[in-house]
């Protein structure tokens, strides 16, 4: 199929673009913004010149471009270079919080998916009346929430009233086996909620104001003139072309959240790379900053890939377009 | 067909999902390898929060609060310390000078082992001070105080020697207090030793030892036995677990609920009497051992100009600073360097400047200095001093005095502190323990934490006196010339020392209270001593 | 950020408006209540932050009753050290509104500039459309953070930060509803006969993106808004100056978020009051310009 390895083609060679330019930006940002890294670790008793010397030990005194390129070529190794503070590979200092970020992210946007579609669905069908007022505005209000108070108020509710939940953590040090799970998932519920809060809102809206727009398409026109049921032709022909749109919308949202979760993971004490990354810039730690950044983009760039070949593979217009 | 495609849309993002969540198990197998010795009901576990994560394990590298925490119950320090700041055995059961004071000497206990069976001897000790003099791992603070040491020799099993380039009264306490020892046998396989990481194979002397790690959420301890400091020699608990906060307030609530049994970080001053008010919850005093100054930056004009820092130390409310921002948990330090906690040198004829912006307008008129205009640095990481820097501001105010505020991330503090790019530097130090070794370290032109960046002849020569001498009453009497020529020169401005409090459940009695938040009730022979009541 | 781009996108269905479009927008949106009400709280913000020194007097220093929980007093209660909260909250109106229109203005100039242009002049409309397409890809909040924590907090510094990072969405919608009306006839005609580009795009152009701008402009302030409560909230906020977000930071610091309710709630509900009135205005200003939803 040459036209569809076109498209991938295209595709990758974008998301090369995308990665490139989100580590050129962090690099950059890095070294020109002041900021001395060698303060952050020095003992007390350092002197300027032992300072030095730490810098030079980071390989931070040679011209920019010297280190622009060293950097590219140990990425290319797949090297991420080694943490300032923690004297550990990047690799491991990011990779054991990654995969709770992605938990946390990609449930709340199944989340997000399940509520929104049939949130969206209603709005558009009402539109006009109370119900899509009470939609619309009930989704208006989730994005423009302060998360952490929001979550405060969720851990001193469930957490600390009612008992329900557990208060901070990804898991239970005590649990094993199936327990083990379950404790995930009941340290899941409030960080996860919280997202599909604030997540929510634009999804409806995009997911409302499409529809509204498809279901005046003349094919749907035609569909319920032939005598089709109203379910039938929303569900059927209407939502389908909305989802389309959406799709792409929802991977932009993912590389949002991922980064955005920073509030989410301090409020609920959930370990994620949100998390790592503001404490990386507290201790100037540059390698786990970059390494940081380039995951983040990674996630996004692949994400980005799966939700437009599944785009393309869903949608013969994208393919031959 | 169409379901089809709808399905397919959400299963692209279902699989993602899945296949990361398929990760996680890997982490488990971890955690059952670690808590092998767990599961049985009778077990205790004691669940310590903290709102700073773990940076570094290995113990030469200073870091995070939190790793000195959980590294103190791993590696012991020659000498502990009590509130007065008086040294106490701890590894090392007597210690001193010979040789005219050229020689310093420990004497260390033989009942102290290392995990791995192997007991903890002067060889030890000898590694871990040979290293820190030689190599000065970053982050460090111990090589600051070895100046004047050539090197450490294992001369017994039990006994260490240190010798010197010349008497020096503060090597042999501060060495002892600040040093935690670890196993040279481990620690020697690394060079630079600042680069060892110390994520596994742990070993330890007690009372606990690492066995599992969660980054950003937890750190696992089991008990190591023998352990001679506790009761039998075993610690009373089996598990201790660090857990980690970042946000105080949900910490607090997971001290409400029981989800941990200590919050290990100070508690914010307004919660003191909220916590101390709840059943279930019982607040302990930690006495403060360093204290909280402004420094006035004295290279900078006009605040060479002593009249200036004089009408600055007027400008201040401390009082109000005192009652409200510290919530009256605080004592006056009567601005002087030598506070009322280290009851042995204090001079109680001290007096703390008075509030009188009055005073601060004429002082600044006599120095022809008008429409004065400061910034004033601190760090956002140390919220009592972020929140009475606005008080300052205000006071200020009142004498026609305009300070900018500058709170800022710790680290570009630390910059801006090192480089000496500030007018007004306020900040807190943990622990000052050894008037004549904080009084070198802050006044002489060269001391690492000289903030006023004060070059003053005869403060130096008052400083190097007591430096030079062993005689008691004559470090005394320097030590309060020089406190007294400090404090009515504004060289630095001693607000208060903060008494810290530290909040645990009720069910668990038996802590051991020490100073200063670094031991707190942490310290690990608190820690091998706590029991289960509820 | 997705809001944005849905609300604009339904408005790029109606680009060319009859004189009376003005009007029949107005009349429709005067009978939205989901309109009006949002734009009467809107217009009270406006006149707290303005008149805010009348309101209230500033909130420095100290006072002695710490953290009480509001009275006839304090109607707000007070934070941790005796300041009354109302007050800070006035005057956090005015910093947080300022935040707002200055990085939203930022913003929408840029976008806006680069936007049309990309549109007009079709050659450099691709390294524009990359460009801005590779700005939306990065982690906006981290990199804000690593920003924010390296320049040092002052307002000038948040308000250039949310500036930058928000031009890009502002140039993609403004950017694709230029687009539209560049390919119109007329306008096509126009550059034929050889008419100035300056006169094109001042007398087409511009009128037909106006609205998006209008949209743009209401939903970047709010957002704005959020931005700086949270780097507030991260303690990369101004030390300086009241805004809502160093209200919540206050609070958070002095652990007081759970057991004095009052230190959260009430600039948190500003934050929501600000935020959810600029996106139904949003909202119902294209509704109202929409032909298709006026029907309804």
């Amino acid at each position: 199929m040459p036209p569809f390895a076109a498209f991938l083609l295209k595709r990758l060679g974008r998301a090369l673009l995308t990665m490139w330019f989100a580590i050129t930006v962090t690099f950059l940002l890095l070294r020109l913004l002041p900021g001395d890294p060698a303060v952050a670790v020095a003992s007390t008793n350092m002197d300027a010149s032992m300072r030095h010397e730490l810098l030079k030990q980071y390989g931070l005194t040679q011209p920019l471009f010297t280190q622009y390129v060293k950097y590219l070529g140990q990425l290319l190794h797949g090297n991420l270079g080694q943490s300032f503070t923690q004297s550990q590979p990047v690799t491991d200092v990011l990779m054991s919080r990654l995969p709770w970020t992605l938990l946390l992210t990609g449930s709340a946007l199944i989340l997000t998916v399940l509520v929104g579609v049939p949130l969206g669905v209603i709005a558009a069908t009402h539109a006009g009346r109370t119900v899509d007022r009470l939609v619309q505005t009930s989704g208006v209000i989730g994005q423009s929430l302060f998360v952490p108070s929001v979550g405060i108020f969720l851990l001193f509710v469930l957490g600390l009233q009612l008992k329900l939940l557990p208060i901070g953590g990804a898991y239970d040090e005590n649990a094993y086996g199936l327990g083990w799970y379950a404790s995930v998932l009941q340290h899941l519920v409030l960080p996860c909620v919280s997202l599909v809060l604030v997540s929510l809102g634009s999804y409806v809206l995009t997911m409302r104001a499409t529809l509204i727009e498809s279901l005046g398409e003349e094919y749907c026109l035609l569909a319920m003139s032939k005598g089709l049921s109203d379910r039938r032709v929303i569900w059927k022909h209407a939502l389908r072309n909305a989802l389309l749109p959406t799709t792409t919308l929802l991977g932009l949202q993912l590389g949002f959240m991922v980064g955005g979760a920073v509030l989410t993971e301090t409020i609920f004490a959930y370990p994620g790379v949100g998390r790592a990354i503001y404490e990386a810039v507290t201790q100037l730690d540059y390698p786990v900053l970059q390494g940081a950044f380039v995951l983040l983009a990674g996630t996004v760039v692949v994400v980005n890939m799966i939700t437009d070949l599944a785009y393309g593979l869903l949608d013969a217009r994208v393919r031959t377009a | 067909m169409n379901k089809l495609r709808t399905a397919g849309a959400t299963l692209v993002v279902a699989a993602v999902t899945m296949g990361l969540a398929a990760c996680a198990p890997g982490k488990k197998a971890n955690a059952d390898k670690g808590g092998s010795n767990s599961g049985s009901s009778s077990s205790q576990t004691l669940t310590i929060a903290s709102t700073t994560d773990v940076v570094n394990l290995n113990p030469l590298v200073g870091n995070s609060r939190t790793d000195d925490w959980v590294t103190n119950l791993m590696y012991p320090r020659l000498l502990t310390i009590n509130a007065d700041g008086s040294k106490q055995p701890y590894l090392a059961k007597e210690w001193g000078y010979t040789d005219g004071g050229k020689t310093g000497y420990f004497v260390l206990r033989s009942d102290f082992k290392w995990s791995d069976g192997t007991p903890v001897t002067a060889k030890d000790v000898a590694y871990t001070l040979n290293t820190i003099k030689t190599q000065n791992p970053k982050g460090g603070v111990v090589n600051g105080f070895m100046t004047n040491m050539i090197s450490a020799k294992a001369v017994s099993d039990t006994r260490v020697e240190i010798s010197m380039k010349r008497p020096d009264s503060i090597l042999v306490p501060e060495v002892g207090f600040w040093t935690v020892i670890v196993p040279a046998e481990q620690f020697g396989q690394h060079n630079p030793v600042d680069q060892f990481t110390n994520t596994s194979d742990w070993i330890s002397a007690g009372p606990y030892k690492l066995t599992s790690i969660a980054k950003g959420q937890s750190y696992t301890l089991t008990r190591v036995t023998p352990y001679p400091m506790a009761p039998n020699g075993t610690p009373t608990v089996d598990k201790v677990v660090f857990k980690i906060y970042p946000d105080v307030n949900t910490e607090i609530l997971a001290l409400e609920k029981g989800d941990v049994d200590v919050i290990a970080n100070a508690l914010p001053p307004a919660q003191v009497s909220v916590l101390q008010k709840q059943s279930g919850i019982t607040v302990e005093k930690v006495p403060g051992l360093g204290f909280t100054h402004m420094t006035y930056n004295m290279k900078r004009k006009p605040l060479d100009n002593v009249l200036v820092r004089q009408a600055l130390a007027h400008a201040v409310d401390y009082d109000a600073i005192r009652k409200v921002a510290v919530q009256g948990q605080a004592i006056s330090a009567n601005s002087s360097p030598i506070t009322p906690s280290l009851a042995e040198y204090a001079d109680p004829s001290a007096k703390e400047y008075t509030f009188d912006p009055n005073l601060s307008k004429q002082l600044l008129q006599q120095a022809g200095v008008s429409n004065l205009k400061l910034n004033m640095i601190y760090s956002m990481q140390d919220p009592v001093v972020a929140a009475w820097a606005s008080i300052v501001k205000s006071d200020a105010a009142k004498a026609g005095i305009t300070i900018n505020l500058e709170g800022m991330d710790r680290n570009t503090y630390l910059a801006k502190t090192t480089n000496g790019d500030y007018d007004i530097y306020a900040g807190s130090f943990a622990i000052m323990d050894e008037p004549v070794s904080n009084m070198a370290l802050q006044y002489l032109p060269d001391g690492a934490i000289n903030y006023s960046q004060v070059n003053d002849p005869k403060l130096t020569s008052l400083i190097e006196q007591a430096q030079a001498t062993t005689d008691k009453t004559q470090i005394k009497s320097l030590v309060q010339q020089a406190s007294t020529y400090v404090r009515d020169n504004v060289i630095d401005n001693i607000m208060y020392v903060q008494n810290l409090y530290v909040a645990h459940s009720s069910k668990w009695t038996g802590f051991v209270v020490k100073p200063s938040e670094l031991l707190s009730i942490l310290d690990p022979q608190s820690l091998a001593n706590v029991t289960k009541t509820g | 950020m997705t809001a944005t781009a849905e609300i604009t996108s339904v408005t790029a269905e109606s680009f060319v408006e009859a004189p009376t479009a003005a009007a029949q927008t107005w009349d429709a949106f005067r009978r939205n209540p989901l309109g009006l009400i949002p734009l009467a709280i809107l217009a009270l913000l406006g006149v707290i932050a303005v008149f805010a020194p009348l309101i209230a007097s500033y909130p420095g220093g100290y006072g002695a009753d710490v953290l009480q929980a509001p009275s006839g007093q304090h109607w707000f209660g007070t934070d941790n050290l005796g300041r009354d909260i109302l007050s800070e909250v006035v005057w956090g109106t005015r910093v947080s509104m300022l935040v707002a229109v200055c990085s939203s203005a930022l913003a929408i100039a840029l976008g806006v500039l680069l936007g049309v242009l990309g549109a007009y002049f079709r050659r450099i409309d691709n390294v524009i459309g990359t460009v801005v397409d590779l700005c939306l890809s990065l982690p906006v909040l981290p990199l804000t953070i690593l920003v924010a924590a390296l320049a040092g907090p002052s307002l000038q510094t948040i308000i250039l930060i949310i500036a930058f990072f928000s031009w890009p969405e502002v140039a993609r919608v403004v950017r694709s509803q230029a687009l539209a009306v560049v390919n119109l006839p007329y306008v096509d005609a126009a550059r034929v006969i050889g008419g100035r580009h300056t006169w094109i795009l001042r007398k087409h152009v511009l009128p037909a993106v106006a609205p998006v701008i209008v949209v743009s402009i209401v939903l970047t302030a709010s957002r704005a808004v959020l931005s700086e409560a949270g780097l507030a909230f991260l303690g990369l906020g101004d030390p300086n100056s009241w805004s809502w977000g160093r209200i919540l930071y206050e609070a958070q610091q002095s652990g007081a978020m759970s057991s004095a309710w009052w230190t959260t709630l009430f600039p948190s509900l500003a934050i929501l009051l600000l935020v959810v009135s600029a996106t139904l205005i949003a909202i119902a200003y294209n509704d109202a310009r929409n032909p298709k939803s006026r029907q309804r």
